[in-house]
This record gives C-alpha cells, sequence and structure tokens, in this order.
C-alpha cells in the first residue's frame, strides 16, 4: 500500500475515533496531533491498535515517537517504511 | 449537623412562615432530627437539625438572653467550651450546653471578631434585631455550605441550593459561566455557583446584610509562609496537632465513627479516633469488584489492627448508576466523575449503622503534597531546567503507576506534561488538568459556545488569584490551586457535606483544623515531598501508628466506575433516554452529534480514556441536573411540611 492510500484511511480512523465530536474541525496532514488536542497518550494507543489491524504493523516500544506518530503525515510514512522494510517480517 | 434557611427582606414586610417551612422541608435530609423557625417582619429564619451536642437543648433558632439576637447554624465549633469559659468570665449566662449558644454570646462579645477564633466546620446566620443586620458566615475551607441569592432587595439564603428555589422567590437558571467553570475545574469556584444570580458565600469569609445592602468579607486567607528547614520540634509540634485535631472532633454526645479507605490518611484519623474514643470504633469502607479501584485489603489490615467493628458497602457499577440520579439532585451540579456516589451509599450505611459522626481523612493531601500532581509539577519544573536533556523526562514514567501502564510511558506521555504551559504561568501546575478537563467542552453546541465568548475560566482565575501567590514556591502555588479550585468546591461540597447529609451524617476533617494548615503552610517543602516520597513528614510520624504496610503505601487515588456503570454494554434505560436526540436538543448543552459518536464507543467498549470517561459523565450528570433543576417549573421534591419544634414569631414567645 502507498503512503497516500495510507494517509487517506489514518485520516478516516483519526477522524471518526478522535474528532467524531469536532466534526467542524480542519486537521492538516503536518498538524501535531498531540499539541492540537486530537490525541493523548491512551490515544496512541488505540492508533497502535489501529495500524496494527488496519496494516499489519506492529509497533515497537521505542517507536511510539513524536517523530513517528506525530502527525499524519508522519504516520503515513513510518507505516509505509514499516511494510516496505519489513514486508511480512512487520507483520504479527 | 443541620441545615437552615432565612429571609432578610430590605422592607418589614413580613416572612411567611408557610415559605420558611417550604424551605426547611427542602433540606429535611440534613435535619431529621427536628426543625425550627423565626418568622418575622424584616427576617424568617428556618432550621432542621441533627442532635449531636445537647441533643435535648440545642433546638434553633436559639437566641440570647433577651430574644434580641437569634441564630441558625449547621457545623460545630469544636473549641466551644473553652469560648464558653472565657464568655462565662466576662459575665454572659447561658441557658445550654449546646456550641449554638456559645455562637451567639461569642457574636456578642465580638462582632465579626468571633469568626477568627472559632476552630471548627460551620456555616451560620445571625440576625441583630438591635441593628437589623443578619451576618452570615462560613469556615475557613469550605466544609459547610451557605448559598445566597439578592432578589428584588431581599436577601434569601440556604444551606443548599434548592432550598432557596423551594422558597419561590428565587428562580433556579443556569450560568453557563458556572458550567464552564465545572467542566475546567471540576467545580464551579465560589462565589460563582452553576444557578444564575445563586452564590456560595466564599469560605474563610462572611457578608453583612443591613438596609438592603449586603457587604461581604473575608475573616481567613491561605497563607504560605514556607520556612527554609524543618523546625527541630516539627515532629513533636505535629503530634500534638494531629491529636488534638482528632480529639476535638470526637467531642460529641452521641458516637463517633471513621471512614477508612485504606491509604495513610483515613488511617491515622481512625487509629487517633480508635486511641481516644470511649467505644469500639465502627468503621465504614467502600470495595469494588474491579481490582484496580478496590482497596479491601488494606482496609481489612487496619481495622484488625484497631479492633474496630468495620462495615463494608460493596459497591458494583450498577449502584453507581442506579443512584446517580438523587447523587445530581444532592450535589446541585453536574459533575465530572461519578466518584460521589460510592460516598452516598457509604453515608447510607453508616446511618444504617447509627452513626451520624465520622471522622475522615481529607485535606492532607493538600496539606501535605499528597497527590501525584504535585510530583508531576516538580517534575515537569526538573525537565524544563534542562530541556535538552533526554533522561529527565523518563521519570514521567513513574507518575500516576494506578493508571493503564500502556498510556502512561514514552513520548506522546511525557510531552502531554512538558508542553502543556510554561513555569511563568501562575497556573503552570494545573494546566495539564485543566485542559484534559476542558476537552468535555468538545461537545458543547453551537450556542453555549456563543453565551461563553467572552468568558475565561483560567483567565478569571489568574485575574483572582491573592497578591502573595507570586511569592510562594511552585509547589505552594500549586496546594493553594488544589485547595481553592478542588478541594473546597468539590471535595468537601459534592463529594462530601452533600453526598453524607444526604443521609443524615456529619464528617468531619481532623486534617483541616486549621492550626494544622497553619503548620503544613509553614514546612519547607522537602518536608512533605522528598523526590517522588510524598507526606514525607506524615509518613514519619505515622511510624508505629498504622501498620507498616499501611505507612509505606504510596497514595492511591479515590476512583470509582464511570462509563462501566453506564453501558453494560447497552446505555441503561434513563442514560438511553438522556442521550436521546431530541432530550439533548431541548436541553441545549451538548451537540446530539457529538453525543451520538460517544455513546456509540461507549456500547462498543472503546472509550476507555480519561476524555471519553469524563465527557460521559458531564453529559450525564448535567441532562440529568437540568431537568431536576431547570427544566422543572418547581425543582423541589414534594415532601412532607415539617411540623416546627421551635416556632418564633415578633412579639411572640417560643412555643415547642
Amino acid at each position: 500500500m502507498d503512503e497516500p492510500a495510507i494517509l487517506t484511511r489514518t485520516r478516516a480512523y483519526v477522524l471518526d475515533t478522535f474528532l467524531y465530536m469536532r466534526p467542524g474541525v480542519a486537521l492538516g496532514d503536518r498538524d501535531r496531533l498531540l499539541q492540537k488536542g486530537v490525541i493523548d497518550s491512551m490515544g496512541v494507543m488505540e492508533l497502535i491498535g489501529f495500524l496494527r489491524s488496519e496494516f499489519g504493523v506492529v509497533v515497537a516500544d521505542e517507536e511510539i515517537t513524536e517523530q513517528n506518530l506525530g502527525t499524519l503525515a508522519d504516520i503515513a510514512r513510518y507505516v509505509a517504511g514499516k511494510l516496505r522494510n519489513g514486508g511480512p517480517a512487520a507483520r504479527d | 449537623m443541620c441545615g437552615f434557611a432565612g429571609i432578610a427582606r430590605h422592607e418589614p414586610r413580613g416572612v411567611a412562615a408557610g415559605t420558611l417551612d417550604r424551605m426547611a422541608a427542602a433540606l429535611r435530609h440534613r435535619g431529621p432530627d427536628g426543625c425550627g423557625r423565626y418568622a418575622g417582619e424584616r427576617v424568617g429564619l428556618a432550621h432542621v437539625r441533627l442532635s449531636i451536642i445537647d441533643v435535648a437543648g440545642g433546638a434553633q433558632p436559639l437566641g440570647n438572653e433577651d430574644g434580641a439576637v437569634l441564630i441558625v447554624y449547621n457545623g460545630e465549633v469544636y473549641n466551644y467550651l473553652e469560648l464558653r469559659g472565657e464568655l462565662v468570665a466576662a459575665g454572659h449566662r447561658f441557658r445550654t450546653r449546646s456550641d449554638t449558644e456559645v455562637l451567639v454570646h461569642a457574636y456578642e462579645e465580638w462582632g465579626t471578631g468571633m469568626l477568627g477564633r472559632l476552630n471548627g466546620q460551620f456555616a451560620f446566620a445571625i440576625y441583630d434585631r438591635r441593628n437589623e443586620t443578619v451576618l452570615l458566615a462560613r469556615d475557613r475551607f469550605g466544609v459547610r455550605p451557605l448559598f445566597y441569592s439578592i432578589v428584588r432587595g431581599d436577601l434569601v439564603f440556604a444551606s443548599e441550593a434548592k432550598a432557596l428555589f423551594a422558597s419561590g422567590e428565587v428562580e433556579a437558571a443556569l450560568d453557563p459561566v458556572g458550567l464552564d467553570q465545572v467542566f475546567t475545574f471540576w467545580a464551579a469556584r465560589p462565589p460563582r455557583t452553576v444557578f444564575r444570580g445563586v452564590h456560595s458565600l466564599e469560605p474563610g469569609g462572611f457578608a453583612v446584610w443591613q438596609d438592603g445592602r449586603l457587604r461581604c468579607g473575608r475573616y481567613y486567607e491561605l497563607e504560605y509562609p514556607e520556612a527554609r528547614d524543618e523546625p527541630a520540634e516539627a515532629l513533636s509540634t505535629l503530634d500534638g496537632l494531629l491529636s488534638s485535631g482528632v480529639s476535638l472532633r470526637l467531642r460529641s454526645d452521641v458516637p463517633v465513627g471513621g471512614y477508612l479507605s485504606g491509604g495513610l490518611d483515613s488511617s491515622i484519623s481512625c487509629a487517633l479516633a480508635a486511641r481516644e474514643s470511649p467505644y469500639a470504633l465502627r468503621t465504614f469502607s467502600v470495595t469494588f469488584d474491579d481490582p484496580r479501584l478496590d482497596e479491601r485489603e488494606f482496609q481489612r489490615l487496619v481495622a484488625r489492627e484497631l479492633r474496630s467493628q468495620h462495615f463494608v458497602q460493596a459497591i458494583t457499577p450498577g449502584d453507581v448508576a442506579a443512584v446517580f440520579p438523587d447523587v445530581v439532585w444532592h450535589a446541585e451540579s453536574p459533575l465530572v466523575r461519578t466518584a460521589p456516589a460510592p460516598m452516598y451509599l457509604l453515608a447510607r450505611l453508616t446511618r444504617e449503622h447509627d452513626i451520624k459522626v465520622v471522622l475522615t481523612g481529607e485535606g492532607s493531601d493538600e496539606l501535605f503534597l499528597g497527590y501525584d500532581l504535585f510530583k508531576e509539577t516538580a517534575l515537569r519544573l526538573f525537565c524544563l531546567r534542562q530541556p535538552q536533556s533526554r533522561s529527565r523526562p523518563r521519570l514521567f514514567d513513574r507518575l500516576y503507576p494506578y493508571l493503564d501502564p500502556k498510556g502512561r510511558r514514552g513520548d506522546f506521555w511525557q510531552r502531554f506534561f512538558l508542553e502543556a504551559g510554561t513555569p511563568d504561568d501562575p497556573l503552570f501546575s494545573h494546566l495539564p488538568r485543566f485542559r484534559l478537563t476542558s476537552r468535555i467542552k468538545d461537545f458543547y453546541t453551537g450556542d453555549l459556545r456563543a453565551a461563553l465568548a467572552d468568558s475565561d475560566p483560567l483567565d478569571e482565575l489568574r485575574a483572582n488569584l491573592p497578591s502573595q501567590f507570586p511569592a510562594w514556591s511552585p509547589l505552594n502555588r500549586a496546594a493553594y490551586l488544589e485547595m481553592v479550585t478542588l478541594l473546597s468546591p468539590y471535595l468537601l461540597a459534592a463529594q462530601g457535606d452533600r453526598m453524607s447529609l444526604a443521609h443524615g451524617v456529619e464528617s468531619r476533617y481532623p486534617f483541616l483544623d486549621h492550626r494544622l494548615f497553619e503548620f503544613a503552610a509553614r514546612l519547607p517543602t522537602a518536608s512533605k515531598l522528598r523526590g517522588f516520597r510524598e507526606k514525607a513528614i506524615l509518613r514519619r510520624w505515622a511510624r508505629g501508628q498504622v501498620p507498616a504496610a499501611v505507612q509505606e503505601r504510596p497514595k492511591q487515588p479515590y476512583r470509582a466506575p464511570d462509563i462501566p456503570a453506564f453501558f453494560t454494554p447497552e446505555p441503561v434505560p434513563y442514560v438511553r433516554e438522556l442521550l436521546d436526540e431530541s432530550s439533548l436538543a431541548r436541553t441545549g448543552l451538548f451537540e446530539p452529534r457529538a453525543v451520538a459518536g460517544l455513546a456509540r464507543r461507549c456500547a462498543a467498549g472503546l472509550a476507555t480514556g480519561f476524555r471519553e470517561n469524563q465527557a460521559l459523565v458531564a453529559i450525564v450528570s448535567a441532562e440529568l441536573w437540568h431537568r431536576q433543576f431547570i427544566n422543572d417549573a418547581a425543582p423541589v421534591r414534594p415532601g412532607p411540611l415539617p411540623v416546627p419544634d421551635v416556632a418564633l414569631a415578633d412579639g411572640v414567645g417560643v412555643s415547642s
């Protein structure tokens, strides 16, 4: 799966899960999810569950960083990289 | 413990006995043992009584020798015997053994200067017929409530807002700014309430009504004159203050019991009470099936050691849902946690075992820096001093050990705290909590947002901090904010007074003896929070006083099931009805589509974090509250009007 497709599906998930109560909010691909109040550390755990079930990507503890998961664009890049580099090994 | 109400007219047009009786009926749960009233031309007073001291002689309203000064009073003044001695020496004559009469004579002797002499938890109204004034006053920390409203030039006051509405003279309407404060701080900040035009007398405050005008003042301010070093005699001073604080609070003509959470503070108060009580102490605890909330192991340990008669109220999520409407009715406010519900059930159990006075441990965490919020503040400052450090932020992983470990570690967890605000903000310590609580506002309707367009609860709090605040240490600033935003208006109110008095049980707080507060406020911070060890000096003192496992036990916050109480996994019937789109639209507070999204996630078991738990409790409680107080044309539950034991009127003597 390519990066734009990952981004589209992740965006839909984030809007549905974390922003269902703020339907009018504009969320850019590079908006920081934590700073914008979209996600907190418990939400990150839920997001990680989504990445696993949706893309088969297992996020290691040391990979739970803002660099990898801070914005929608970061997530898409990180997931695409995992799928590319890890291939089936990235799957559970 | 009791309840009272009254009306002071700006013109002498009388206060009808029937009005006073309706106000008393609304407060009957606070004082089921008796009631009385005074119906005069200018002032009317009503009282419901829970008999604790001078069971036979303490009926109210109570006057001085010639009836020129009348009082209605709720609470206890623990040093009343000492004050009585002073007043007798000054020539005052007493007819009863009650602390109430001591207040009447103290007023005659010292006027408002009496307030600083009182050690206790109280609210009262004194009508002085000589100069046609009414004095309202409230204890230092706001243990006992006192609400008032000024309507067409008349002052209407009562222990609970529902009695104001029962008078028929005060309208129950929403104050959106008060509501917004609840969804920022967990409670409206006195003098504001969630009812438009209804004010809460500030803790440590008083007000004098004369000639149609109300003049408010303060007799007590929280101060933190922190010493550089711990005094050599600190432990012995603490020992004396704790013993005296408990001993004074055992003054009662009925048996005193103890609430036992299983933590350090309630174990200390129960241990000291067991030592001094002439009765076998009865202790009362709540337990939960959920092991993350349950503390029964420690409760049993302490009860065994104290040889108390121990009683347990087991709490299921279904119990919380079943009593929650009553809880909101008594709390008179929307809530962000269900935690008051188990306290409501505990008070019921206590009363069923014929105990109407209990000691309880609140206040200690604020005095001795027990909450994780204080560690969090110290740690945020520590990290921000060296922002490049990568090792310092890892210490955040040690905070809040009782939360799900998956959600409380790593980059996002650390950044949540580090990016919440800067140390130059006076609210620095509380910004993470205030911001987290404020996520509830994501569910507001556009109309409610518009009504709040000019209001910022954080700016308003910043603008109302005491002038000495900037000079205090960061942790003392945090302690102050905790006292004024959470302890007084929420823990002692919605979770304290209102829950216990719903069943006629008086809670007493040894840690909120003002002498102990002043001692703790003078201690250096390191005596209280030493690294990650909270309440350090209290733990040093407690060695040998309570079981070692409790003495060393880290702080376990008291929590109750929130979403699991209301979704099992389908919503319980009344919640389904409250969250219905048309029902929400009628109330107008929360966006129905947003609430539907939350309900979907609750039913699917996906809503597990703080945000959604607090949002659901906020929405359910606000909808209940709105229906109980605002939508209803007469927000008073019908109850029988009391037959007064004492009925006084101008020119008429006492009949009883």
